[in-house]
C-alpha cells in the first residue's frame, strides 16, 4: 500500500510538471498570435496588390509570350514545403507532410526545421526567413523555370481559417494563369506590358512566398495554442483522477491502521 | 500645392502612406517624377534613391532595390519589398 501512494504522488509530480509545461507553451503562443496575425495580414496585402497588378499584365496578349505563361507537360514539378521549427502543435506539420504524399515525384525546397528533417536540404527556420532568401530563392526559380528546368512551381503551406481550424494546401505559382475575373485598366505600361511582366514575376513570386510564410507561422502559432489548451486539459483531468486514487489509497492505509491498532487493543 | 495620396507597400506593411507632392526614382527607362494627376501609368522601377516632397515642402529620402511603380487615378503605389528610409551610402 506505501508502495502504491509513493507511486501514485510520483505520477501526479510528473503530470503536474507537464500542465506547468503545456500551460507556458501555451501563453507563449498566445504572446505571439496577435503579432503573427498582423504580420499574415500585412503581407498578404501587399502580396494580392501585386498579384492584381500581374493578373492585370497577364490578360494582355503581348504577355503571352513571356516564359513564365509557357505550359509544359514533362512532368517536373517544383515544391517549396512549408512546415514549422517545432512540433508540439498538433497536426501542424503532419497535415502538410500528409499532403505532400500526392505528389511523390516533386522535386521539394524545405523550409522550416522539421520540414529539412523529413525531405533534406539546409537546415533553415520558416520562423526567421528574410525577405533576402526569399528574394534570392525567387531569383534562382523564377531563372530555372525560364530556362526549361521544370514546368510548375508551387508551394505547400497551411491557410489560416480560424484560430480552431488550419488547413494544408497547394497554391501554384508558376506557369502563371490567366485570371478572368482580372479588371483591364486603361493604363500606359512603360517600356511594354511584357517587359514590366518579366520584371515582377520575380518580385510576385517573393510576394506570394513572403506571404505563405506568415500565414503558415500564424497557422503554426494557432495550432499549438490549441494543442497545449487540450494538452493541458488532459494533464488536469488525469491529475484530477490521480489525485482521487491516491486519497482512497492514502484513507485505505489510515483505515488498515487504525483496524490494525483496534485489533491489537483488543488483545 | 497639389498633392496625391502616395503608398509605399512592402511585405511588412505601407512604409508611407499620406500626402505628396511629387516623387522621384528611376523607372527601367530612366530617371522619372510623378506629381499629382499624372496619367494611370505602370513602370518597373531599379535600384536607385527615392525622393518624395511633402506638402509642407520637406524631402523624404529612402532606397529602393527595385519593385514597381503603379500611378492609378486615385493614389501612386510603389510595391518594393526592399525599401529602406534614408540615403544609400
Amino acid at each position: 500500500m506505501g508502495a502504491d501512494i509513493k507511486a501514485l504522488r510520483t505520477r501526479i509530480k510528473s503530470v503536474d510538471s507537464t500542465l506547468h509545461l503545456t500551460k507556458a507553451m501555451g501563453l507563449v503562443a498566445s504572446s505571439k498570435i496577435r503579432k503573427s496575425m498582423l504580420a499574415m495580414t500585412k503581407s498578404r496585402d501587399y502580396a494580392m496588390a501585386i498579384r492584381d497588378m500581374v493578373d492585370i499584365l497577364a490578360s494582355v496578349n503581348e504577355c503571352k509570350k513571356s516564359p513564365y505563361m509557357q505550359y509544359r507537360d514533362t512532368g517536373r514539378t517544383k515544391l517549396i514545403v512549408i512546415a514549422g521549427d517545432r512540433g508540439l502543435a498538433g497536426g501542424y506539420n503532419a497535415n502538410v507532410f500528409r499532403l505532400m504524399s500526392s505528389y511523390p515525384d516533386a522535386e521539394v525546397i524545405a523550409i522550416g526545421k522539421r520540414a529539412c528533417e523529413r525531405f533534406g536540404g539546409e537546415v533553415n527556420s520558416s520562423e526567421h526567413f528574410s525577405y533576402e532568401e526569399a528574394r534570392a530563392l525567387s531569383e534562382k526559380l523564377c531563372k530555372e523555370f525560364a530556362d526549361g528546368e521544370f514546368d510548375k512551381l508551387g508551394i505547400v503551406s497551411t491557410e489560416y481559417v480560424s484560430m480552431m481550424s488550419q488547413v494544408a494546401k497547394v497554391t501554384w505559382l508558376l506557369p502563371l494563369e490567366e485570371n478572368p475575373d482580372s479588371v483591364t485598366r486603361s493604363m500606359i505600361f512603360e517600356p511594354d506590358e511584357l517587359t514590366i511582366l518579366n520584371d515582377a514575376i520575380p518580385e510576385y513570386i517573393t510576394a506570394m512566398l513572403i506571404a505563405t510564410l506568415k500565414e503558415s507561422f500564424a497557422s503554426e502559432v494557432a495550432a499549438r495554442r490549441t494543442a497545449m489548451d487540450s494538452a493541458g486539459k488532459n494533464a488536469q483531468t488525469m491529475i484530477d483522477d490521480l489525485r482521487l486514487q491516491y486519497n482512497r489509497a492514502r484513507q485505505g492505509a489510515i483505515t488498515q491502521e487504525i483496524t490494525e491498532i483496534v485489533a491489537g487493543g483488543g488483545d | 500645392m497639389t498633392t496625391f495620396n502616395l503608398v509605399i507597400a512592402s511585405p511588412e506593411g505601407n512604409l508611407f502612406n499620406d500626402e505628396a507632392v511629387d516623387i522621384s526614382l528611376r523607372g527601367i527607362e530612366g530617371d522619372l517624377a510623378i506629381m499629382a494627376k499624372h496619367v494611370p501609368f505602370t513602370t518597373s522601377v531599379k535600384e536607385c534613391d527615392v525622393y518624395v516632397t511633402l506638402p509642407d515642402e520637406s524631402e523624404k529620402i529612402g532606397h529602393t532595390k527595385g519593385g514597381l511603380l503603379i500611378v492609378s487615378e486615385d493614389k501612386v503605389s510603389l510595391m518594393s519589398g526592399s525599401f529602406i528610409w534614408g540615403k544609400y551610402e
